[in-house]
């Protein structure tokens, strides 16, 4: 598999970037249809920033937690389902975007194949929001059972975020 | 065979009861350990651990009985405020600060919840939630002290709050019965059933 495949997948590969992703696609989506294209830039601005910083060699940094932290806290406004400024959600992508980044550190060996990979990161990461946001969208249409269903996801992802933040905290690894 | 086409055809009009019981029977073959919990990591780990506590399971499927039971907005608040507050007594116990009772107060929690279906109790909302919500730590608190160190966290703690959610949703789908008389009845019935094995909890026989 090229180095841009891997990078492709590398989003979907670790369940914290699932959980992150999912959180933020289905707060994007609940909003309204004319604000969303704001938050998927932030997210593409951030993400490309992260993925920089990474390509810069910022090497190890706190980025995982920060992403599980903004992961529950994306998923505990979707659980409330409250519309929120333009500013705050695109804020709120923003850093889920850059703290993704930070934490897909390329393992390749050389140069091309590791600037492949953030290069597939990044467009799989954004690529994938922007196809939960259009799914969640979609289900919100269907009626309340598709908001409702979206909330308690929302509340799922929420709270297995709480956990892992304090099995880290437990064992000494947050932050 | 024109009774056998009366009966399918009333099942295919009924499918979604018909699939909520299917599905609670399948949910309930699972043996009952009574809360040994599961030391294996990863999301079927994770998944796994809320099914091996007999009186975890009861007092899951009873909350969502009893949403079901109450109508909306209770029917769908409760799924979603349940595993936030649950959460939150799994901080606690994962930190280490002690709670006094867990282990009496989840057998509790079977009684009560049972009873509030077996007797169709309709409580106002904020009531209902905070009873809800104060079982929900004594949950939360007994499964966090019990979650294995394992390598991957994220997918663990996942597949136990989606274990522990469908279980609510196991609960509401059952609950729909309700909608019908003799569904009423069963309904009220499981209810009861559920208050009798947190009596046997309680009393060691569980």
């Amino acid at each position: 598999m090229n180095g841009f495949v891997v990078g492709l997948l590398h989003p979907l590969a670790l369940p914290a970037h699932v959980l992150a992703l999912l959180a933020l696609g289905l707060l994007i989506g609940q909003q309204a249809a004319g604000r969303r294209i704001v938050s998927l830039a932030a997210f593409v601005i951030g993400v490309a920033a992260g993925l920089t910083a990474i390509a810069s060699g910022v090497g190890q940094t706190s980025a995982a937690d920060v992403l599980l932290a903004v992961a529950f806290a994306n998923g505990a406004l979707v659980a409330m389902a409250r519309p929120l400024p333009t500013l705050a959600c695109a804020l709120l992508a923003a850093i889920t975007g850059v703290t993704l980044g930070l934490d897909s550190p390329p393992e390749a060996i050389s140069i091309a194949v590791a600037t492949a990979i953030l290069l597939g990161t990044g467009l799989g990461a954004s690529l994938a929001l922007a196809a939960i946001v259009a799914g969640t969208s979609y289900i919100a249409s269907l009626g309340d059972w598709g908001r409702i269903g979206a909330r308690i996801l929302g509340s799922w992802i929420a709270a297995s975020a709480l956990l892992v933040l304090a099995l880290r905290f437990a064992r000494g690894q947050l932050f | 065979m024109a009774r056998l086409r009366s009966a399918l055809s009333l099942l295919m009009d009924r499918w979604p009861v018909v699939t909520a019981a299917a599905a609670s029977i399948l949910l309930f073959a699972v043996p009952a350990l009574a809360h040994t919990g599961s030391s294996t990591g990863g999301f079927v780990g994770g998944f796994a651990h809320p099914l091996f506590g007999s009186d975890h399971v009861v007092a899951m499927v009873a909350v969502g009985l009893w949403g079901a039971f109450l109508g909306a907005p209770t029917i769908w608040l409760l799924p979603i405020l349940f595993p936030l507050v649950m959460a939150f007594g799994g901080v606690i116990g994962i930190v280490g600060v002690p709670l006094p009772g867990v282990e009496t107060a989840i057998a509790v929690s079977a009684v009560v919840l049972g009873s509030m279906v077996a007797l169709a109790a309709r409580p106002p909302l904020w009531i209902a939630a905070l009873l809800v919500g104060a079982f929900a730590i004594f949950h939360g608190h007994a499964h966090g002290t019990e979650l294995p160190p394992g390598a991957d966290i994220v997918a663990y703690s996942v597949g136990f709050v989606v274990a522990t959610g469908l279980l609510h949703l196991t609960g509401v789908a059952v609950g729909l019965l309700a909608r019908w008389r003799a569904g009423r009845i069963a309904v009220r019935t499981a209810g009861g059933a559920i208050a009798l094995a947190g009596v046997a909890f309680l009393s060691g026989l569980g």
